[in-house]
């Protein structure tokens, strides 16, 4: 990573929608996804699933993989553990809250 | 590109929407209620309810399908449940969730519903949404709601005194908007807490209630409320009328789920068990342990296979060879 302070705030300005995305999961998860208890056929459940994947891969791919999990998440469907693909090496932290920043070691 | 995005993608819904209110509504009209009546508009948004909970229903048989199943794999989901007794951690909690998971995807039962129930739910309801704000501004709608009608539904009022398409917060004084907005909060706060209670007190085993995501499900179900004020606020009258029904249709569901179907080991359950241990003697009738399978009702033939723990396995293989 670079320390160039332009360079960080941009890549910080980048990182504005995923963190946007991420607190309105947070709110769906604890506000709307309690009044129907349990319904996700998988492991981690259709809004963890979510969550972690904008986390590691920002909106597009990660909207795009929710997307593809909620189409697969059907009465017919086998269900069981379903884990978001892993992202190696993210340049990024997370918080204790879930948000994504900028490494501070890099 | 007026509609934009959200318009876009809400289009097919809301045209459906209208369809199914319409068809209602010409039904009605036709069995001799007034046609800009509020009580025939309000029945129509029932029927909308109606049609598409009763869509879902095969959704919900294959629920209930897949709980009777359960009750093979409750050994092996006992043996999970013992193995992380008492721990709380994180982790544990984790680790025992994907346990399980495995197990069901292992024998290829699920009792849980999958998130397309929810996924079809929430469009409609901003459908239901978009079609009566249209309405009652007076804009153009998608599809068989001719301006007439939609003119109609947008001024269709509750009781004759409440528009359906204003809200709390669009109410402009009108009293009676108000109240029966706050009624129906607390209405939908009433129902949806009681099927939640129904589900957390009485159908759930005891290994899940001692659990921290069971106690913080506990203190979401007090904020319920809060949430519903918030959507009695900027809901209109006919979207809430819709949720409401929804949630009752909802709340028979479940107790008629608890009640038959409950899950091993929970209060329903033994409930059940001595409620079907009284009939038999009211009827006189032996004790199922030492009955055959082929002459008693339905369910009772798994309570059969509970009570023999040592041929479990064994009566599971032979049911199994039996092609039931």
């Amino acid at each position: 990573m670079t320390d160039q302070p332009l360079v960080r705030a941009f890549r910080l300005v980048a990182l504005v929608p995923r963190n946007i995305v991420v607190a309105l999961l947070h709110v769906y998860r604890a506000v709307i996804s309690p009044l129907y208890g349990d319904v996700c056929r998988y492991y981690p459940s259709c809004s963890a699933y979510g969550l972690t994947s904008v986390q590691q891969h920002g909106v597009v791919r990660g909207g795009w993989l929710t997307v593809r999990r909620l189409a697969r998440c059907h009465p017919w469907a086998a269900g069981g553990v379903d884990d978001p693909p892993a992202r190696e090496h993210s340049p990024y932290r997370l918080t204790r809250f879930g948000f994504i920043v900028l490494d501070r070691k890099a | 590109m007026e509609l934009g995005f959200f318009g876009t993608l809400l289009w097919p819904i809301k045209w459906v929407i209208e369809a199914i209110l319409v068809g209602f509504h010409s039904l009605l009209t036709l069995a001799g209620l007034e046609s800009a009546a509020g009580v025939t508009w309000v029945l129509s948004i029932v029927g909308l309810v109606i049609v598409i909970r009763a869509l879902l229903i095969p959704v919900f048989v294959r629920q209930i399908k897949s709980q009777r199943k359960m009750l093979e794999i409750s050994p092996e989901l006992k043996k999970i449940q013992d193995k992380y007794r008492g721990k709380k951690d994180q982790f544990s909690r984790e680790a025992m969730s994907r346990e399980t998971m495995n197990l069901y995807k292992k024998h290829g039962t699920n009792p849980l519903s999958s998130c397309f129930p929810l996924l079809l739910q929430m469009p409609i309801f901003f459908g239901l949404f978009s079609v009566l704000n249209d309405a009652y501004a007076g804009r153009d709608s998608v599809g068989l709601l001719t301006p007439e009608l939609s003119a109609e539904f947008g001024s269709a009022s509750l009781f004759g005194v409440a528009p359906l398409g204003l809200t709390m917060a669009t109410s402009d004084g009108n009293v009676a908007v108000i109240i029966i907005a706050i009624v129906l909060v607390i209405l939908m706060t009433g129902s949806q807490f009681l099927t939640q209670l129904q589900i957390m007190a009485k159908n759930q085993s005891p290994e899940m209630k001692n659990s921290p995501m069971y106690r913080q499900q506990k203190i979401l179900l007090y904020l319920l409320p809060l949430v519903f004020v918030f959507s009695g606020a900027f809901f209109p009258l006919g979207v809430m009328f819709y949720w409401f029904v929804s949630n009752i249709w909802t709340m028979v569901q479940q107790f008629i789920v608890i009640r038959n179907m409950p899950t091993p080991g929970s209060e329903a359950a033994l409930a059940r068990e001595a409620r079907l241990a009284k009939k038999r003697q009211k009827k006189g009738l032996p004790d199922p342990a030492d009955e055959a399978s082929g002459s008693v009702a339905v369910e009772e033939p798994i309570k059969t296979q509970r009570q023999q723990p040592v041929s479990k396995s064994r009566a599971k293989k032979q049911n199994k060879k039996g092609g039931r």
